[in-house]
């Protein structure tokens, strides 16, 4: 187990911020069963001992404490596994695209997303 | 090693019912067991919980807790997880309110020992190891005390006694015990647990022993052999 400090110290961060608003959901433990670990293993991911748990349980993680699973699933070096599905629904559009924004800057890509929303909502 | 102050019986028991006091007025008043040790420690006092392999990482062994002041963290062995382990909860439990038993007794000598770089400094070893062969040594047997006492309130235990016999008369243990001696062989000095200490326990999710001795400390469970007591220097 490689561990990821960046991922370990960003949940402990989160979950001790919101241990003082609400103790009884964010202990270590209860917070661990919640996601659906053990609390040794959260304690150890935590710690950036170990690598941190799959997709589905840092999207738990993300709901739980209340951020963006993608901030986390980024952190993690993970993808989240929906996106397989939303690019099998467009096969051969979806991985096009991609393919034309990759190389593109954050900033770019932000900007694509605002006018596609903007498309989508007009 | 900080030097440890005598402390009385009702001085540790205030000093446990003043912690679950303030906590209570933080987070809403505690009235029925269990006690919550695990957001005291954490959320109240502000203490990091961490499961490790203790006796690996600090190369010694029979280590349950440990707990380094400076960095305001404890450790807990994970064999005692008790997720992992449902069967360790009580002493899980123990365990992390003997810890904090050490934080509200002993941190002090700590501390002051801390603002001298040359006896302390960032040395990575924890300021207190709790090992089960030191139980007997002063400072153990403080937080020992301490953990009973923040985990079975005296009122709480008389009241769920009260609500169990609809009285607080004692039950005169002397018959099963013998009998649960004779049933598993137990030598002269082994004193098993009786149903009532069992049935409580759960409540107070505590080890089946801890609530034994505290019922006996108090009186509830009586037997003609004085118990070796968590509360009793």
């Amino acid at each position: 187990m490689a561990g990821n400090p960046l991922f370990g110290s960003r949940i402990r961060e989160l979950r001790e911020a919101k241990l003082q608003e609400d103790p009884r959901r964010f202990t270590l433990r209860q917070f661990a069963v919640a996601v659906g670990i053990s609390p040794t293993f959260l304690s150890k991911v935590e710690r950036g001992e170990f690598d941190p748990p799959a997709a589905d349980k840092i999207i738990k993680m993300a709901e739980l404490l209340g951020v963006n699973a993608d901030e986390l699933l980024a952190l993690a070096n993970k993808v989240d596994p929906e996106l397989e599905k939303i690019i099998k629904e467009q096969p051969q559009a979806l991985p096009d695209l991609l393919r034309t924004v990759r190389g593109m800057s954050a900033e770019e890509l932000r900007k694509l997303t605002e006018r596609a929303r903007k498309e989508q909502k007009d | 090693m900080a030097k440890v102050r005598f402390l009385k019986h009702d001085q540790i028991e205030n000093a446990a019912l003043c912690l679950l006091a303030e906590y209570g007025r933080k987070y809403g008043a505690v009235s029925e067991p269990p006690v919550p040790v695990e957001e005291i420690l954490s959320a109240h006092l502000g203490l990091t919980l961490d499961f490790d392999d203790l006796p690996t990482r600090l190369g010694t062994p029979d280590v349950l807790g440990a707990t380094w002041i400076a960095d305001k963290l404890v450790i807990i062995d994970q064999s005692l997880d008790p997720i992992e382990n449902p069967c360790k909860e009580g002493r899980y439990r123990f365990t992390l309110s003997h810890e904090i038993g050490h934080w509200e007794l002993h941190r002090h000598g700590f501390l002051a020992a801390a603002a001298q770089p040359s006896l302390f400094g960032s040395r990575p070893e924890p300021s207190i190891v709790c090992r089960t062969s030191s139980r007997k040594e002063p400072m153990e047997w403080q937080a020992d005390m301490f953990s009973g006492y923040l985990l079975m309130p005296t009122e709480m235990v008389l009241a769920a006694w009260r609500q169990r016999f609809g009285n607080l008369d004692p039950y005169i243990a002397k018959d099963e015990m013998a009998n649960l001696s004779a049933k598993w062989g137990l030598a002269d000095d082994e004193r098993p647990t009786v149903d009532v200490a069992k049935d409580l326990a759960r409540v107070f999710k505590v080890s089946g022993q801890a609530m034994q001795i505290r019922l006996i400390g108090l009186g509830l469970i009586r037997t003609e052999v004085p118990a070796p007591s968590l509360f009793k220097g």
